[in-house]
């Protein structure tokens, strides 16, 4: 199953898609940036992935130029999209039009990580009050 | 003369006998439905403190509305409904009666709805004006049965006197027998005309707050709720007399017995009322009200007519 | 008619929990609405960090205050899968019989204040009455109401005695009667059929769309079920069905959460019955190695998604949790644009909303 998503996802983007086996209990994907929209909406057409999870984005202590956003979708299995994004300059697709409930779980990593979204009609905040002016709070060496 | 006008107006059936029974109905009620719902319920005198509290409250007013009118709109009701209560006939007792004070009874009850409704307007807050604008529309919906309802008796009995109906009522047996498709519409309407549950609309807690009463505080709050009730014992009297007046004997004891059991059964089947059924959606209420509630009330309208009794 | 916006929160007689809903509507029609969460947001992803494994424990429980005992099994089983290590059975089944009893009680309570926000008080008090039963079980078992702080990485904290197996059972049958009259009422009791019936549907179409979970969903159709689709231990061994419904209104949702409470009730007695003998712990060193994990289970308002990264230290480098009311909430304002004002309580109190879940 899995291989067959490996195949596919290389056919439509070009790109180089490496089967990571990082987390425990599911199947992770590495992908580059740029893929995300076309291999989400592959995902959703091809193979019936239409429920996501989670949004997880996150900052590896020993590789910090990076911000790693983690895709996590469930069709009787586990599967999960990772991707790195440079941390000057955080810009990913939005997969909003593919997948409606991504909304909330975008506005939480833009606002809390700091990461722009393309393809959409702006990002409002979600959690952070009106007047925060402090940036993304996960980004901070602050200990809370 | 003037001392027994001050008696009749301050004392018995006037001020202070109205207010007692607003606050012994008011305690009735809370105490059946808590113990409906497996609560406790309040102690007797809790109507009497929830009154002295709310007078000793502050007295705000939003920024903006005119305090004038917000001031005056509880007073009117209250004015209205205890001049109400002059006239309705209690246990028997009656000194005002003249022709056609049914329908003067009628009018009078029918201004606190108003002033409810001018209240909501008035107050500028959102939940104010909804409330407001929702009792007009339960108005258009629960009153023209409710007339109906109540004008049967006047037209069996021949006269638009309470105390013409009931002395017919002494001669030919209680009115709901002739009539109990009218009594259970009076019912209906009263409920709608007191805004309790399952009618409670305009003051729908979970929807608009607390309806046209919102923004109102201390003792303005305190002579609505007066008001409230006063209206509430007064329409259960006016069941009662028009639809339930009979005693076996001629004793006042016994008939002021008779009237006390009558009140209370009438209290606790608002009270069951209550407790059971769930609170009906304004489209819901104007399409029962004219679809199923105008037609019966003509109907009993035109059986009590045509079968010339 | 003019468009007027009734703000609806952050206080409201409608939330439990502050939440600003600002409903735009015309006379009696509702034609939209905004959402903003974030008043109970305390930032846990970001104070776990900060805190070791055992410290967070508590703090996990403490997300949601009806849902405290489900977000504590979830880490606990993350962490130990980090660990390598696996609980004793007879810590499993507690865990398990901990948490269908929090389903009963949350259920229990939904159904409370949807009858409440409809009008019928009689109904919301006799259904917390019949929640203090659940209450009282969890006290005896484990000294708290709410937060029962069950958990511990390496089993949980307290035994079932040789008496606490028939008192459950013995007020779970009483409460069966109950739950059966309460059932027939949802069922049949025409004023609630009324306030509920073909209010804000929801396609199976929309369930995808929004990836909602829980009862939301399966009162579409969609059957989802992640006690029986991804099971944590016991569930693999343990026999229950999963209740849907096609209807997709808010009568529906309630018919699904109800049948829940007498689907979680057998669970209960299942558990008791087949409960292994043995130890409740194992010894759970405080050091995690480096690795990355995803656990998903069934709250009672859906799934819930455990993301745990740890570098090899005492605390957690990463701990990400997706809570299901995130998605009820997400599809809001879709629910909110086709109904009348006097179904807002109706569908807000319809969908079981737990800010402090979303906010976190």
């Amino acid at each position: 199953m899995v291989q067959d998503i490996i195949t596919d996802i290389e056919s439509e983007t070009g790109n180089d898609c490496q089967k990571i086996d990082s987390i425990l209990n599911e199947q992770v994907l590495q992908i580059s940036g740029e893929d995300l929209r076309q291999v989400v909406e592959m995902l959703k057409q091809k193979h019936e992935f239409h429920h996501l999870s989670a949004i997880t984005a996150q900052i590896l202590e020993n590789d910090s130029d990076y911000v790693e956003l983690l895709y996590h979708f469930w069709k009787g299995f586990g599967f999960t999209l990772l991707l790195r994004l440079k941390k000057e300059n955080p810009v990913i697709d939005s997969i909003i039009d593919h997948i409606p409930g991504s909304d909330f779980y975008e506005r939480e990593v833009a606002e809390m990580y700091g990461v722009k979204f393309n393809f959409r009609d702006g990002i409002p905040p979600l959690l952070l009050p009106d007047d925060w002016v402090d940036g993304p709070p996960m980004l901070t060496e602050k200990k809370a | 003369m003037f001392i027994q006008l001050l008696f009749y107006g301050f004392v018995f059936p006037g001020l202070i006998f109205q207010i007692l029974c607003a606050w012994v109905f008011e305690w009735l009620d809370r105490k059946l439905i808590a113990r409906f719902q497996r609560r406790v319920g309040p102690r007797w005198f809790q109507p009497l403190a929830d009154w002295i509290k709310l007078i000793s409250k502050e007295n705000i007013l939003p920024k903006g509305s005119n305090e004038l009118v917000l001031t005056i709109l509880p007073i009117l009701s209250f004015g209205a409904v205890l001049t109400a209560g002059m006239y309705v006939p209690v246990a028997g007792f009656n000194f005002f009666s003249f022709e056609g004070d049914l329908i003067v009874i009628l009018f009078l009850l029918s201004i606190p709805t108003l002033a409810y409704y001018l209240a909501g307007i008035a107050s500028i807050g959102i939940y104010s004006f909804l409330g407001g604008s929702r009792s007009i529309l339960q108005f258009f919906s629960y009153e023209v049965p409710l007339l109906l309802a109540l004008s049967g008796p006047a037209i069996l009995a021949g006269s638009w006197s309470i105390q013409n109906i009931i002395t017919s009522q002494l001669s030919k047996g209680p009115f709901i027998i002739f009539q109990p498709l009218g009594f259970i519409l009076a019912v209906v309407g009263l409920i709608g005309k007191l805004k309790r549950d399952p009618l409670d609309i305009p003051k729908a807690k979970s929807e608009v707050v607390a309806g046209a009463l919102t923004e109102y505080t201390g003792i303005r709050l305190a002579f609505w709720h007066l008001a409230m009730n006063v209206q509430a014992v007064l329409g259960i009297f006016l069941l009662i007399n028009l639809y339930l007046s009979w005693s076996p004997m001629d004793i006042p004891l016994l008939s002021t017995l008779a009237f006390i059991i009558k009140f209370l059964g009438l209290v606790v089947m608002l009270s069951v009322i209550s407790s059971v059924f769930s609170r009906l959606r304004i489209d819901q209420l104007a399409d029962i009200g004219w679809r199923i509630l105008v037609p019966l009330a003509l109907l009993q309208l035109l059986v009590v007519i045509f079968m010339g009794f | 008619m003019e468009k007027i916006t009734i703000p609806i929160g952050p206080q409201h007689p409608l939330l439990k929990e502050p939440l600003s809903l600002l409903i735009d509507i015309m006379g009696e029609k509702v034609t939209g609405g905004t959402l903003r969460l974030g008043y109970v947001h305390r930032g846990i992803e970001k104070l776990a960090q900060s805190r070791n494994y055992i410290q967070n424990v508590p703090l996990i429980e403490r997300v949601c205050g009806i849902c405290s005992q489900v977000h504590t099994t979830t880490y606990c089983y993350a962490v130990e899968k980090l660990l390598g290590i696996e609980i004793p059975a007879r810590a499993q089944y507690i865990r398990a019989l901990m948490c269908e009893l929090e389903r009963i009680h949350s259920h229990l309570l939904w159904l409370g204040i949807l009858c409440k926000h409809i009008g019928l008080d009689t109904i919301f008090m006799h259904t917390w009455h019949d929640r203090e039963m659940v209450l009282d079980i969890m006290e005896e078992l484990s000294g708290g109401r709410v937060a029962h702080a069950a958990n511990k990485i390496g089993g949980v904290r307290f035994d079932l005695d040789e008496d606490h197996g028939p008192m459950v059972i013995s007020i779970i049958n009483k409460l069966q009667g109950q739950i059966g009259k309460l059932r027939d009422m949802v069922m049949h009791e025409p004023t609630i059929k009324a306030r509920t019936e073909g209010v804000a549907p929801l396609s199976q179409d929309d369930i995808r769309k929004f990836c909602v979970v829980g009862p939301v969903a399966r009162a579409s159709g969609v059957d989802v079920d992640f006690r029986r689709d991804d099971p944590l231990p016991p569930y693999d061994q343990l026999d229950f069905s999963v209740v849907t419904h096609t209807a997709g209104d808010a009568w529906a949702r309630t018919i699904v959460r109800v049948e829940e409470i007498e689907v979680s009730m057998k669970l209960c007695a299942q558990i008791l019955q087949d409960i292994p003998d043995g130890p409740i712990e194992v010894r759970a060193s405080r050091r995690v190695p480096a690795g990355q994990v995803v656990v998903r289970a069934e709250a009672p308002r859906g799934e819930v998604v455990y993301y745990l990264r740890s570098d090899g230290s005492d605390s957690p480098a990463r701990l990400k949790i997706r809570t299901p009311s995130l998605t009820a909430l997400s599809i809001l304002p879709k629910q909110l644009s086709e109904i009348q004002v006097a179904d807002i309580p109706v569908v807000v109190a319809g969908v079981d909303l737990c800010i402090a879940c979303a906010d976190r």
